[in-house]
């Protein structure tokens, strides 16, 4: 792949696609007159040699080894005619050649036969043997564009149509290279596409057509509407998602769902902005308002609430990362993964805009703006802070920057790079650590180049005292001696507070004070070891990324931007992250608003605009593209107000549909005709069981939650699964993400069902307990009503935020009555509920 | 030895390459050929995290000078010319039912504790930027899931301790074990699997037909998720309602004299409630018997204390299983993740040895009272018929049925052969 391809495709990037019909090329036939780099390696790449299962692998295939996906014809050159020269590779007797004998299947190939004898693959490399086996200029068959026509292509079903694909190359020539592409359909329910790139409409939809030309890709839509000539529904758009949203489904002549009922909108608006279900009282008030805007009010009144700032912290928590913070730097984990959480929090609830979040996470420094010592006295605090095991979590929260994102480890370099890129650009670069991912088109050199602008930042490190102002030298040095004598001290205390002739009052008063001594003595130890996780510019290194891989060597001097062209220069002095900052905000950025317009939509609907939500590639093109692109302008337009975003999207009639799609949308996933179904994330699924039961969570005193918190408030990782604890396990089967630095991938939060959370919802021994408890809120119903019909309306409520039907109403009061006792009969009711869809579901 | 017919298969099915969409096909073009015929139907891996071993349990050297061949004496075992360490007199009586892998190894020294992996997937790469591979355990919930009212893979013991991708491994959680401490009265998890004490089965019913009235909100939506739970919690209510796992659980049952063969700690109580899982139908059980097979010192001592509580609880398992003919049908492997230095170190122990080691595999269609392979004098090289894990990963694979050439889909669609590399089988451990 090429620059200029990359540029190009970068401009179209989810731009709205054009019908565009390509000029037909002059037709040159290359089974006459191949060359190797244009031709012989395309079809090494059709045929599958070079794929990394095969002769792509780093090692080879049975001693025969092919650059990854023909990244490289000149090496594919050298290796075959290393490999197969003399009789192997055989100009004059072509046909002998061991290439074509195995290629054939004529001598044993494990990778069995890859071309007939006869076919047109097999005489291309033949002609190309007989005309000597050269290698062409490589350059002149760069590939400068790759068009494939019809580039979008409306069908009815059952019908066929041929996909045409025209490379233009460095030398200025075009060629139709057709015969030498792979065709792959994204969505094979809508379309088939056979080797010759013949797409046949199999169901009604759009999909993408995935093509490729030896290492080179481009994308091809189809759609599919539906048959049938009823007349669509005159439903009126709330704004302009419902516009985009009706438009698609128009042209698919499939028709959107009616709205759903008050209270199923108060549950899922309730669930998705603040992650906690509406309560009893809430849903009566909410039913018996009539006035025709409460749902856009209840929308404002929510965004408002903490659950809103909560539930947003732990997505950003998600993206973030706030672990692995280092103890040989003094810093605690799960102190710090507390602070980190409350800040985020602190921004979300002021409703910070967009971009100066990234910025004030991106730019941050520990010093924001101060002087070092003065750090250093919140060094000092925090260290106190956690050896007392009392984090402050509103001073942190106050700070400009988030320091502690660039202490924990991996935080900078290439790896630190991979995460930025991932978390505001939706970008998934792993695979361009190594090499170019046959389904993205970032190649190393991009990601070197651009993580060159992380190189600088300096992150957590063990204090280097000679860089330490000398009373603070003093003081690391100085520290540990002191609190081995304030340990010693301690240590007298209690020793005497154990002799039977010193009295009760005074021997407590003792193992308090030696209490205190032992927390100092933690600070004066701990404390210093923080002064050297100070993250800051540091000008004068100048360190440039470089990976080695089994692939091989490679590193880049530069500052080149995603999808720029040309680098950029910084200075020695200038921080580099600066120039990252601002090419984010700016209005023309392909990735930064796009990838949180993106994320906040997949928020809603369970999938993207562009999907899966965090990859962001010309070849996984969106589902509404102009949908994408007014949300994103809006977003910028309205200086990155992450609420307007919010309210945008929820106000929209789309969100506010029924979850019952209309007949002729049955089978449709991609175009929400109807509202998409989905599994609630642990941590509010946990919220809700408690809400419901009247239980509470125990949370272990190492989270630094105060009582009565709620799932979602957890910071950091819960441990492992066998602490008895149930958090941690719910949290883990669940599908709450561990928050792998390794991992850059929003499938990490898993929203999969699994036997073992249906085991965990009919018969987890703490669930039982919450619904029977005596305390829990069944118990609290049966006191407080009387009247069994009132009693189920109640128990309904608390679980699925709705009043019985009469159905529900009658099934549900005689079951009571037949049961030992109410209470139990209710307990059953509500463990009933609390297994239904419903309950897991928001619908 | 490599181009089975299996593998020209995938690429005519593939045909296209590896990468991309015709996996799908492919995968459904296997679903359509009749499934190889398998020799086991249950596995049981006993798994001794840390490398235990070799030349004080399978692989004595008793001419070797003193500072390798250790402390501890070769005694003859029921098959004739087959010796073992003395401190498994009872496996030694057992000899007839297992065969010894003494020719096996990660071969490489860099390995060290990440050879766990290794072993217990049949592929050789540590976690990091790309999941890992998935267990055995894991690859048969994916392919093979038992009979409705069993779990098909349990997992007993601290599975995040030198065990390797049981979880978080590319096939996604859905194939994830039950993990739980089967002599654990409190374990919460063993609570959630059997139903609460005094709900009457007919009670149970009465409240699930209650739930099924309600359940109505989103009934005849014809939605993947709705389709995926609805069969889950039908697979776990079926689990519930059946006496059988309950039953088995209940290893207090097992008579006194029985439970006392086993070892009466919670090593042997985990292989005896292994053999009871199996017995009742679940086709895969690891139990992790201890982490702390890592011998840097004291090496004699550890031993002294370790292998005669694994060689009752293995030789009770072996011995059982053999009386109810459960042996022909159920692996078991006795394994950990490498072998330990032939030279005795200063502290008495043995450190990390990844060129051999030896494994214990019976039943299932493993041959018993065989030897495979032979180490040098001092039990430190292969000398004869060596294999690689990806030969002992296609064995198991091999018994149980599953082609280990299939392509498998991670969850981001990528594309993994099962055992990616082509190795023989191990075919002198076959019966």
């Amino acid at each position: 792949m090429t620059r200029v391809w990359l540029s190009l495709a970068i401009a179209a990037l989810f731009g709205a696609p054009t019908l565009a019909r390509a000029a037909e090329p002059a037709r040159v036939n290359p089974t006459d007159q191949p060359l190797f780099s244009r031709h012989v390696v395309p079809l090494f790449s059709r045929l599958g040699c070079n794929a990394g299962a095969c002769h792509g692998s780093v090692k080879g295939q049975n001693g025969f080894r092919l650059s990854l996906f023909g990244a490289n014809p000149a090496l594919d050159h050298a290796l075959l005619l290393r490999e197969f020269s003399g009789r192997r590779l055989n100009p004059f007797d072509p046909e002998k050649s061991l290439l074509l004998q195995k290629a054939t299947g004529q001598v044993p190939h494990q990778g069995g036969q890859r071309m007939g004898p006869e076919s047109r693959d097999y005489q291309l490399v033949r002609n190309w043997l007989v005309r000597g086996a050269a290698l062409d200029k490589v350059e002149d068959s760069r590939v400068t564009a790759l068009k494939v026509s019809p580039s979008q292509q409306t069908v009815q079903k059952g019908q066929t149509y041929r996909l045409k694909v025209e490379a233009t190359f460095a030398d200025g020539t075009k060629e139709d290279v057709t015969d030498l592409c792979t065709f792959e359909v994204v969505d094979k329910d809508v379309a088939d596409v056979d080797v010759t790139g013949e797409v046949r409409a199999k169901g009604v939809g759009d999909t993408a057509l995935v093509v490729r030309y030896g290492y080179d890709p481009v994308v091809a839509m189809a759609l599919v509407p539906r048959a049938g000539s009823e007349p669509f529904p005159s439903v009126k758009p709330n704004n302009f998602v419902d516009e985009h949203v009706l438009a698609k489904l128009r042209t698919l002549n499939i028709h959107p769902t009616d709205l759903c009922d008050d209270a199923t909108f108060l549950r899922r608006v309730n669930l998705d902005v603040t992650g906690l279900a509406p309560t009893p009282e809430e849903v009566r008030a909410f039913l018996a308002d009539k006035a025709a805007d409460k749902r856009a009010k209840k929308i404002d009144e929510l965004l408002g609430k903490p659950g809103y700032a909560s539930l947003w912290a732990t997505k950003f928590s998600d993206l973030l990362k706030p672990n692995s913070f280092n103890g040989n730097y003094g810093m605690v984990e799960a102190a710090e993964a507390r602070r980190f959480y409350e800040w985020v929090r602190a921004r979300m609830a002021e409703n910070i805009p967009y971009d100066q979040f990234a910025e004030r996470v991106l730019m941050a420094t520990s010093r924001d703006g101060r002087t070092r010592e003065e750090w250093f006295d919140e060094v000092m605090a925090m260290a106190e802070e956690n050896a007392k095991q009392e984090p402050n979590l509103v001073v942190y929260s106050k700070r400009q920057t988030l320091d502690l994102y660039w202490q924990r480890d991996n935080a900078t370099g290439v790896k630190g790079t991979l995460q930025v890129a991932h978390a505001f650009l939706g970008l998934r670069m792993e695979c361009a650590q190594c090499h170019r991912h046959p389904h993205d088109i970032w190649q190393q050199d991009d990601l070197l180049s651009f993580a060159n602008f992380f190189m600088r930042v300096k992150g957590a490190n063990y204090p280097d005292a000679k860089t330490l102002p000398p009373k603070l030298a003093e003081l690391m040095k100085k520290g540990p001696e002191d609190a081995k004598k304030l340990r010693e001290d301690a240590k007298k205390l209690t020793d005497k507070a154990k002799d039977k002739s010193v009295k009760l009052d005074d021997a407590a008063k003792m193992i308090a004070e030696a209490k205190e001594l032992e927390m100092k003595a933690r600070m004066l130890t701990e404390g210093p070891k923080r002064f050297g996780t100070e993250v800051q510019h540091s000008g004068e290194r100048s360190n440039f990324a470089s990976m080695s891989s089994p692939l091989g060597t490679q590193k880049s001097e530069k500052f080149r931007l995603l999808g720029d062209k040309a680098a950029l220069t910084i200075g020695k002095e200038e921080d580099p992250r600066a120039a990252v900052v601002a090419w984010m905000r700016k209005p023309e950025n392909p990735f930064f608003a796009k990838a949180m317009v993106n994320r906040v939509w997949a928020h809603y609907y369970g999938r993207g605009i562009i999907d899966p939500a965090d990859h962001l590639s010309p070849l996984n093109p969106p589902t509404h593209p102009e949908l994408l692109d007014a949300l994103a302008k809006g977003f910028v337009e309205n200086k990155f107000d992450l609420k307007w975003l919010h309210r945008t999207i929820l106000l929209s009639r789309t969100y506010q549909q029924s979850a019952r799609p209309h007949e002729t949308a049955k089978n449709d996933r991609r175009n929400y005709a109807a509202f998409p179904l989905r599994r609630l994330a642990a941590e509010v699924l946990l919220d809700a069981v408690n809400q419901a039961t009247g239980g509470a969570e125990s949370f272990p005193a190492r989270l630094f939650l105060p009582a009565g918190a709620r799932a979602m408030e957890v910071a950091g990782v819960t441990g492992a699964e066998n602490d008895r604890a149930s958090l941690a396990y719910a949290f883990q089967i669940f599908g709450r993400p561990v928050r792998n630095g390794m991992v850059q991938c929003d499938c990490e939060r898993d929203p999969s069902p699994t036997i073992v959370q249906a085991l965990y919802m009919a018969n987890h021994p703490q669930l039982r307990e919450k619904i029977a408890a005596p305390t829990g809120r069944v118990a609290q119903i049966v006191k407080d009503h009387t009247d069994d019909a009132k009693r189920v309306e109640e128990v309904f409520l608390w679980t699925v935020g709705r009043l019985p039907s009469k159905d529900d109403l009658a099934v549900s009061i005689e079951y009571v009555k037949a049961s030992p006792s109410a209470k139990r009969g209710l307990e059953d009711l509500m463990w009933g509920l609390i297994n239904t869809r419903e309950f897991s579901l928001n619908h | 030895m490599f181009p089975s017919q299996s593998r020209r298969d995938f690429f005519f099915a593939g045909g296209t390459g590896i990468f991309g969409l015709t996996m799908p096909q492919l995968l459904q073009a296997r679903a359509a050929a009749p499934a190889k015929k398998a020799k086991a139907d249950h596995v049981i891996v006993v798994w001794l995290g840390g490398g235990p071993p070799h030349q004080d349990m399978f692989d004595l050297k008793p001419n070797a000078p003193a500072e390798i061949r250790g402390e501890y004496k070769p005694i003859d075992t029921n098959v004739p010319g087959i010796q073992i360490g003395e401190l498994l007199p009872r496996l030694a009586k057992n000899a007839d039912k297992y065969t010894i892998l003494r020719s096996v190894g990660i071969n490489s020294e860099k390995w060290e504790h990440g050879g766990g992996q290794y072993w217990l997937t049949g592929n050789p790469r540590k976690t990091g930027v790309t999941p890992a591979y998935p267990m055995y355990g894991n690859v048969v919930s994916k392919l093979r899931p038992a009979p409705k009212d069993v779990p098909t893979f349990v997992a007993f013991g601290d599975i995040d301790n030198h065990a390797y991708g049981l979880k978080q491994n590319y096939l996604g959680p859905t194939v994830d074990p039950i993990v739980f401490q089967p002599d654990d009265a409190k374990s919460e998890v063993k609570g959630m699997l059997v139903p609460p004490v005094g709900l009457e089965l007919s009670a149970f019913d009465r409240r699930e037909s209650l739930r099924q009235s309600l359940d109505t909100q989103l009934r005849g939506l014809e939605d993947p998720l709705v389709g995926g739970m609805d069969k889950f919690q039908q697979t776990a209510f079926d689990l519930l309602r059946s006496p059988k796992l309950r039953t088995a659980l209940e290893i207090e049952r097992e008579p006194l004299k029985v439970a006392e063969r086993y070892g009466k700690n919670s090593h042997g109580k985990r292989v005896l409630a292994a053999r009871r899982l199996v017995e009742a139908g679940v086709p895969f059980v690891y139990t992790h018997f201890e982490s702390n097979w890592d011998h840097h010192g004291q090496n004699f001592r550890a031993c002294k204390d370790k292998l005669p509580v694994l060689d009752k609880a293995v030789a009770s398992l072996l011995e059982d299983l053999s009386a109810t003919g459960m042996l022909e049908r159920t692996i078991v492997m006795v394994l950990g993740e490498m072998g330990r230095t032939p030279k005795i170190n200063k502290d008495a122990g043995r450190d990390h040895w990844g060129t051999c080691q030896s494994v214990l595999v019976a039943g299932g269609g493993f041959a018993g009272g065989a030897v495979v392979g032979a180490t040098d004098k001092h039990a430190a090289y292969v000398v004869d018929k060596y294999y690689p894990v990806e030969s002992f990963g296609r064995t198991i694979y091999h018994l149980l049925g599953i082609d280990p050439d299939q392509t498998l889909l991670a969850l981001d669609n990528r594309p993994h052969r099962l055992i990616g590399e082509d190795t023989p089988l191990i075919k002198e451990a076959i019966a």
